[in-house]
């Protein structure tokens, strides 16, 4: 996941659609956009939105209160799991029209959307669209799952954060920095496992934690921002 | 079978939905005691307005509801983070990677009405198919761990059934109950070791994700 290390270039709307664009060409996909709503300042009819369509599409999108039509943000907020557009079916009607213009303008014809749940009750969309085959489709759609979601909610963490949201200081639980601490001595998962007595899972899923709450892309990206933090003890 | 319903999608089920929610009153309130909130016979707590996905147990020829369990992500509002924080006092885990699984139950009609033997079979039937569930929809979606806050009983079931879990932070005391927080490797080797508890060998969930029509179907079957 090499776009998230330049996450931090994140500073407001124009720097989060550029990154957005990146990640687009390293993952070639069509479209991104990210979409929040109950970010300060902003409300429900006006949501946070960064987008790589073409200006046209959004001003087109717009015009004809395509918001009311558009089944990614009817069903997308309240959802769970990550949406597939597959499971919108054969559009009929408006909703036909609706894809079929959003074609015109380059957005892919398969779809999926990652629901962001964030700590205070916030919420996001992450959508990327592709014209992949079925077969590659469903062969990438679980590697977009588990990077999108990941990279979401960084993209997420960082607009509450540019929006004036304060994010509460990293504080990694005694476990995660044990992990963490180990892995900067560099240790591998299973070496930490053994020396803490856990299983190698329960060490992956702190790291993981650990990664989450330091906006870290990687262990060894994590282990500096902790150490940078003062987390740490001992030298890198 | 295993039905994933979306919280947003409950409209679409009432009687299914209202169901579970006067089971988790019996389950909870009645039968363990917990000190849930109980109104009107059913048993609905602020987590269930977070949006979370359920997994519901049919039975495949009645439509009777064996049992439910919720998800939420670790991201947002969960009972770990909000209400049992202090099972892990230096801070709970948390990542879009991390779901957390609560009010696991299985419904107590299944049981009542049988003989000893054959329904401690539906309860273990019934609570193997809910966990394997739980693991194929957390698969399907790149999900890599589920924590879960759980009592001894609880505790001992999962023991009992070969499905691992390590704990985290120290048990609790709260109330009457043991309580624990627990994380479960849900990778390849749970699935087939749950596969093996439950002789399961395909996919419990009832085609793909969710299937409106077949629940309709087994809802209007139980009228």
């Amino acid at each position: 996941m090499g776009a998230l290390s330049k996450i931090s270039d994140i500073v407001d709307q124009n720097s989060t659609i550029r990154f957005l664009k990146d990640v687009a060409s390293r993952y070639a996909l069509n479209t991104i956009a990210y979409f929040a709503v109950g970010v300060v300042g902003q409300n429900e009819t006006d949501p946070y939105l960064a987008v790589t369509y073409p200006p046209e599409w959004v001003e087109h999108y717009k015009k004809r209160q395509y918001v009311d039509v558009d089944p990614v943000v009817r069903l997308g907020f309240r959802r769970m799991l990550p949406l597939d557009w597959d499971e919108f079916g054969k559009p009929t009607g408006r909703l036909k029209t609706f894809f079929g213009e959003a074609g015109e303008f380059g957005i892919g014809r398969r779809g999926l959307t990652v629901p962001v749940h964030g700590r205070c009750g916030d919420r996001a969309l992450f959508s990327v669209t592709s014209d992949l085959s079925a077969r590659d489709w469903a062969s990438a759609k679980l590697l977009y799952m588990r990077d999108f979601q990941v990279l979401a909610m960084h993209i997420h963490d960082r607009v509450l954060c540019i929006e004036g949201q304060a994010s509460e200081p990293a504080s990694l639980s005694p476990r995660e920095l044990e992990c963490l601490q180990w892995i900067a001595e560099g240790k591998t998962a299973w070496e930490c496992a053994v020396i803490l007595c856990l299983s190698q899972h329960t060490v992956r899923c702190y790291l993981e934690s650990a990664r989450h709450k330091l906006h870290a892309t990687s262990n060894t990206h994590a282990v500096s921002i902790a150490h940078r933090a003062g987390l740490l003890f001992g030298p890198l | 079978m295993i039905f994933a319903i979306e919280s947003a999608d409950q409209d679409k089920y009432p009687e299914l939905f209202d169901e579970m929610f006067r089971m988790r009153a019996e389950v909870f309130s009645g039968r363990l005691g917990w000190d849930v909130k109980v109104e009107n016979g059913r048993e609905i707590d602020r987590f269930d307005a977070e949006d979370p996905l359920y997994l519901l147990s049919l039975d495949e020829r009645s439509g009777q509801l064996r049992g439910a369990v919720r998800l939420l992500p670790t991201t947002g509002p969960n009972m770990l983070r909000d209400v049992f924080s202090v099972l892990m006092p230096g801070g709970t885990v948390g990542s879009p990677l991390i779901w957390e699984s609560s009010r696991f139950a299985v419904n107590p009609q299944i049981f009542e009405a049988r003989d000893r033997a054959e329904a401690n079979h539906m309860v273990s039937k019934t609570t193997v198919e809910l966990l394997y569930g739980m693991v194929e929809v957390a698969q399907r979606a790149g999900i890599e761990h589920i924590v879960s806050v759980f009592d001894a009983r609880m505790a001992r079931i999962f023991r009992s059934i070969d499905c691992r879990f390590e704990q985290l932070g120290t048990p609790v005391r709260i109330g009457k109950v043991m309580t624990y927080a627990g994380l479960f490797d849900i990778g390849a080797d749970m699935r087939s070791r749950l596969g093996a508890a439950g002789d399961l060998r395909s996919s419990v969930l009832a085609d793909g994700a969710i299937a409106p029509a077949s629940v309709t179907a087994l809802v209007a079957n139980v009228e």
